[in-house]
């Protein structure tokens, strides 16, 4: 009697674990558009369709539709517009070791012999052409190009948009450059691991029309920390750019790495120009305080050169001096305050109004225990559900979404929506009073509420995902959907081991 | 089943006592590489934690004191719970149950001491709780050469014949 009572003690704590346990588990291969709930976020109000996306940036033409009710692959979702490439890039990825100083190497992943990549340069309305070749990277690859609002087929994410670069085989990818700044590429391949290695690198849009104050100097500093050492492009420690007094310098930072990195100025004054490659309106001088960079997010810098000596841009352990040779600047702390983008620069009307909503959703992120993919811990949570049963976000062509973003964990989250580019409509309740805040990284610090807003005018399926790669591969993850389109791919699978997080 | 149950308990207690070793060697170690003029930011931070290439060779404790008290500590609590139903340790469940509720309170409180290091304080002193409350389910649950049942929490010996 006694042993029957504690078998059944037994059975009644393992059962339930048991039971969530295979509950958690994901079959070899999956379809994301059989993951999760569907959310249609449908409102009453639903006037009439606007289109329009930030600002002169944003207004492709419009790239497909269901019309006849027919769904959609994402495979056909590609680039509209045809002709011969102005821009050809060829990237060929491989395993290699990674040179970040004088003989400091580590093992990593290179793309054409380096990590960083090649910087991809080019001008608004490009036709860019970029064949991925991937020479030995075992389990494949991909590459994304972060900030970009591409068609969806030239996205770039395995399993989703498309199969996995499997070793000796190549990819192609095209698309018009629509946006002008700073954008970034990096593989979406178990990307928690290639990103980290160093599949990466930096892509640069300069405006289609020179603007009258053009800069001396235009330089990209994207930081990577590659085996526990924080670089600049790839290098260690302090480096230089030599500009002369009074000299206007253009300073483009991407933040690569899974956390948000601060950055900031010593020497002279500056100002934020553009956040995740949209220009700030009317921007103002910035003393005393940095600029918190999120994971994947990009900040431009704009300083001018002081009269005497040099200044100082700086991340954790990094820095460059800019200023005539010989000059230098002081290595400063961090400063403990911050510009909030909220209240920075001036507003302009935007092109929609988020007003009119006809799709409002809710992206509640927690942590609770429990399992994910048969793996017991204390995991993100998504509208109080583990991965898979995350939302599945659901929109149709030319509607105005609004999201509500909140962060009830314990670490913050750097939000990244494939595609489309998010305007940050309020924080906690509090209107945002300065330039819109477009983004396609937004930090979002625990105990935060964000309100955002978008136009859908990209079809396809887009990944909705924390940038802290690591929580995306432990389930952080969401996508939003058209109506219409599906996808032939899946995730998963054993001929091409498609694993986008 | 004794046994089992007498050395998990230990084990529990066993593990507190590396949990704090490997907190303060990870913390000793970011306190040196920060005098050295080491700088960490949490971009830094999350891409040692992820790809274990950690700036500062201590930065291993603060893994390990993760890894080994969100997984290790509660599986082993959990197996301690369930073998105390087939041992005949008389409160046996009881302590088990106490165990792993500090277990999971012990947990909660180390996660939220990242956003309120107050809670990271509790996490301190319920730590020793833990530890005390491991210890003395291993140590009532010895067989006394005397009876080989029946033990009250105040053990034989000390009860006046």
């Amino acid at each position: 009697m006694a042993l029957l009572l504690a078998l059944a003690a037994t059975l009644a704590i393992t059962l339930p674990l048991g039971w969530m346990w295979n509950a958690s588990r994901m079959p070899d291969t999956y379809s994301v558009m059989d993951m999760g709930v569907h959310d249609p976020g449908l409102t009453v109000a639903a006037a009439g369709h606007v289109s329009g996306g930030p600002g002169a940036h944003q207004s492709g033409p419009p790239v497909g539709s269901a019309g006849n009710g027919a769904p959609i692959s994402v495979r056909d979702l590609t680039e509209k517009e045809g002709g011969t490439p102005d821009v050809r890039v060829r990237l060929v990825a491989a395993e290699g070791s990674v040179t970040i100083g004088p003989g400091v190497s580590v093992p990593g992943y290179t793309l054409n012999g380096t990590s960083p990549g090649p910087t991809i340069s080019a001008t608004q309305g490009d036709l860019v052409e970029v064949t991925l070749v991937n020479e030995s990277v075992p389990g494949g690859t991909t590459l994304h190009w972060h900030g970009l609002d591409v068609p969806n087929a030239e996205d770039g994410v395995a399993g989703v948009t498309q199969d996995a670069v499997g070793v000796g085989q190549s990819h192609t990818y095209r698309f018009v450059l629509r946006q002008v700044g700073t954008y970034w590429y990096h593989s979406h391949q178990v990307s928690h691991e290639q990103v980290r290695k160093g599949l990466l690198g930096a892509i640069v849009v300069a405006p289609k029309a020179a603007t009258a104050a053009t800069t001396a100097a235009d330089l990209t500093l994207l930081s990577h920390t590659y085996g526990g050492k924080r670089t600049l492009n790839g290098k260690v420690g302090e480096q230089r750019l030599d500009a002369a007094a009074g000299d206007r310098v253009r300073v483009r930072v991407i933040n690569t790495d899974p956390g948000v990195a601060p950055a900031w100025v010593s020497g002279t004054a500056y100002r934020l120009v553009a956040i995740d490659g949209t220009d700030v309106n009317e921007p103002t001088p910035i003393e005393g305080k940095s600029i918190i960079v999120p994971a994947g997010g990009r900040a431009d810098l704009e300083l001018e050169v002081p009269a005497s000596g040099a200044a100082r841009v700086q991340l954790s352990g990094v820095s460059l001096v800019i200023g005539p040779t010989g000059s230098t600047a002081p290595t400063t702390r961090a400063p403990g305050q911050s510009v909030d983008f909220l209240t920075y620069g001036t507003p302009t009307p935007l092109a929609f109004d988020p007003d009119t909503a006809d799709r409002r959703f809710v992206y509640s992120m927690g942590r609770r225990p429990g399992f994910v993919k048969g793996r017991p811990g204390i995991w993100w949570s998504i509208n109080g559900k583990l991965y898979p049963n995350v939302p599945m976000y659901t929109v149709s062509e030319g509607d105005v979404v609004r999201m509500k973003i909140s962060n009830h964990s314990n670490e913050t989250h750097p939000m990244h929506l494939h595609g489309h580019h998010v305007v940050v409509l309020a924080r906690d309740g509090k209107p945002a009073t300065g330039s819109p805040w477009w983004t396609d990284s937004l930090e979002v610090p625990v105990g935060r509420t964000f309100d955002v807003a978008f136009v859908a005018d990209n079809p396809g399926i887009w990944s909705d995902h924390c940038h802290n790669l690591p929580h995306a591969q432990e389930g952080l993850i969401a996508h939003v959907m058209y109506e219409g389109v599906t996808t032939p791919y899946r995730v998963g699978g054993s001929s091409t081991h498609n694993e986008p997080d | 089943m004794r046994t089992v149950y007498r050395v998990l308990a230990g084990l529990v207690a066993v593990e507190v006592m590396l949990q704090a070793a490997f907190v303060v060697y990870g913390d000793a170690g970011l306190g040196i590489y920060v005098e050295e003029g080491g700088v960490i930011d949490k971009a830094g931070m999350e891409a040692a934690f992820e790809s274990g290439e950690a700036p500062f060779p201590e930065f291993i404790g603060l893994m390990l004191h993760g890894m080994n008290g969100m997984m290790v500590i509660p599986i082993i609590a959990l197996l301690l719970l369930i073998s105390s139903f087939f041992s005949k340790v008389p409160g046996g469940s009881k302590w088990a149950g106490i165990v792993l509720g500090l277990v999971v309170l012990q947990v909660t409180l180390g996660i939220l001491g990242h956003s309120f290091p107050i809670l990271g304080a509790l996490h301190g002193i319920n730590a020793l709780l833990l530890f005390s409350a491991a210890v003395w389910t291993f140590y009532r649950s010895r067989r006394l050469s005397g009876e080989a049942s029946a033990t009250p929490d105040v053990p034989l010996d000390r009860v006046a014949v």
